[in-house]
């Protein structure tokens, strides 16, 4: 999510160089009132953000915001497509670059995941925590991020003799797990102590499907102390 | 319920206290901000919607209640008594944990399934409402650790379990249910039974033990209780 909606636009945006194009004046424009929504959104909470505050944050006129979204609701959802589309290729990135047995990735991709929520934690809160409440089209691209994780889950079924006879269902519980303690630590404004979640989420996710001796193993193997890798 | 009679109200040939005026007036706008939460979503429900519906006045609503905030939150708290109260009832007929976990979860969402309306209030609606009422879903989600964390006596090496995974857990069951109800089905989240089951014992059970509980679920349960 840091690659988001920019900061350095915005201090930038003051001066525009004589050679600006319009093109890129156009995706300035909407690069700040992405990360005006989310910073708006993240420290006040979805129902108290008006189009008014997201225009004065990312210092643009109204005009200019309704020629990007009809309303805030299209705003917040662009944004969340954005962080969603970014974390989950980011995350694809990182198992790409570090190969490595199956347990092992499922725990780095936790890891990056929970990294990607710290280093940001005023916009995932906007998009994690407050954008299931903006309605049905965000809902519904909140639900389809819930199910990223699931197909590299679903691999470790081919590690469990009994891998074919789990339940349906449980990869979708562990998602569920997952984003359940990402949301209830963003919610309390305690994004600091979601690296302390990563060693009982990879616990919890591999034991299903390679028990829990080797489970324990590779989830102690996870320093509580994560490096922000990606900052 | 406080035992002192004010006397009959003002011009009252009804007989009723005003306490029990009040009583049968919070229940009605309990029911009415339940029913009408689970028809528009909390935010766009309203303070006059919930007095038509409830048949009381605007002025009586403010002498029960500070805003809708507080109502709902009222309203959450007895479902949340009513379905613990179901939940322990359910439990307390079992006689190992294994069985209390199976009897909870069975009376849990034959609750929800039954009644649609809470369902959404409770585990939808309460999540995506106003911070406070948030906060007070995680109260009532968190209620459930030490029930659950009794099966770390069950477990064949402690060590093997790290501490705050019922929290996870927990979450994990939520959001499934959770996301029956976003997908239409509440009337279905009967059928999550044996999954769920599954999912709960095995971190204690382990996974063979945890699989034939949830099969025996699956072939002897019907959603009549």
């Amino acid at each position: 999510m840091r690659a988001l909606p920019g900061r350095q636009s915005r201090s930038s945006s003051d001066a525009p160089p004589a050679s600006v194009t319009r093109t890129s004046a156009h995706a300035d424009q909407r690069r700040r009132i992405l990360r005006a929504v989310g910073e708006l959104v993240g420290e006040r909470g979805y129902g108290d953000v008006t189009v008014e505050l997201i225009v004065k944050r990312a210092r643009v006129s109204f005009k200019t915001f309704y020629k990007h979204f009809p309303d805030r609701e299209a705003c917040l959802l662009a944004l969340c497509e954005i962080a969603f589309d970014s974390s989950e290729r980011k995350i694809r990135e990182r198992l790409d670059a570090e190969p490595g047995p199956w347990p092992e990735q499922v725990a780095l991709a936790l890891r990056t995941l929970i990294e990607l929520i710290v280093v940001e934690p005023v916009l995932a809160r906007a998009v994690i925590v407050e954008s299931p409440t903006a309605g049905p089209a965000i809902t519904a691209r909140y639900e389809q991020a819930t199910k990223a994780l699931v197909p590299l889950l679903r691999e470790g079924r081919a590690f469990n003799p009994r891998g074919a006879e789990l339940p349906e269902t449980l990869e979708d519980t562990l998602a569920g797990a997952i984003f359940w303690s990402a949301y209830q630590r963003l919610m309390v404004g305690e994004a600091e102590q979601l690296p302390a979640s990563v060693p009982v989420l990879v616990e919890l996710v591999l034991r299903s499907y390679i028990g829990p001796a080797e489970a324990s193993r590779i989830a102690r193997a996870e320093a509580p102390d994560l490096q922000p890798a990606l900052a | 319920m406080p035992e002192a009679e004010l006397g009959p109200l003002p011009g009252g040939h009804h007989g009723l206290s005003r306490e029990q005026i009040a009583d049968s007036q919070r229940e009605r706008l309990l029911a009415a901000i339940a029913q009408e939460v689970a028809a528009r979503g909390y935010r766009t429900t309203t303070i006059s919607e919930i007095v038509k519906v409830a048949s009381v006045s605007t002025r009586d609503f403010y002498e029960l209640f500070d805003g809708k905030e507080e109502c709902f939150l009222a309203a959450f708290d007895a479902v949340r008594a009513h379905l613990e109260e179901l939940v322990s009832a359910a439990a307390a007929g079992e006689e190992d944990w294994p069985h209390r976990v199976i009897a909870a979860l069975r009376a849990a969402l034959g609750f929800f399934a039954a009644e649609p309306d809470l369902a959404r209030l409770s585990l939808l609606e309460s999540v995506s409402s106003t911070p406070a009422i948030a906060i007070r879903f995680r109260e009532a989600v968190l209620a459930a650790v030490p029930a659950l964390a009794e099966g770390r006596e069950e477990l064949a090496d402690p060590d093997l379990l790290l501490p705050d995974t019922e929290d996870a857990i927990l979450g994990g069951i939520v959001s499934l249910a959770t996301r029956s109800i976003v997908a239409g089905e509440t009337e279905e989240l009967f059928g999550l039974l044996p999954d769920l089951v599954d999912f709960a014992l095995s971190p204690y059970l382990g996974a063979e033990r945890a699989a034939e509980l949830a099969g025996a679920v699956e072939a002897g349960d019907s959603p009549s209780q």
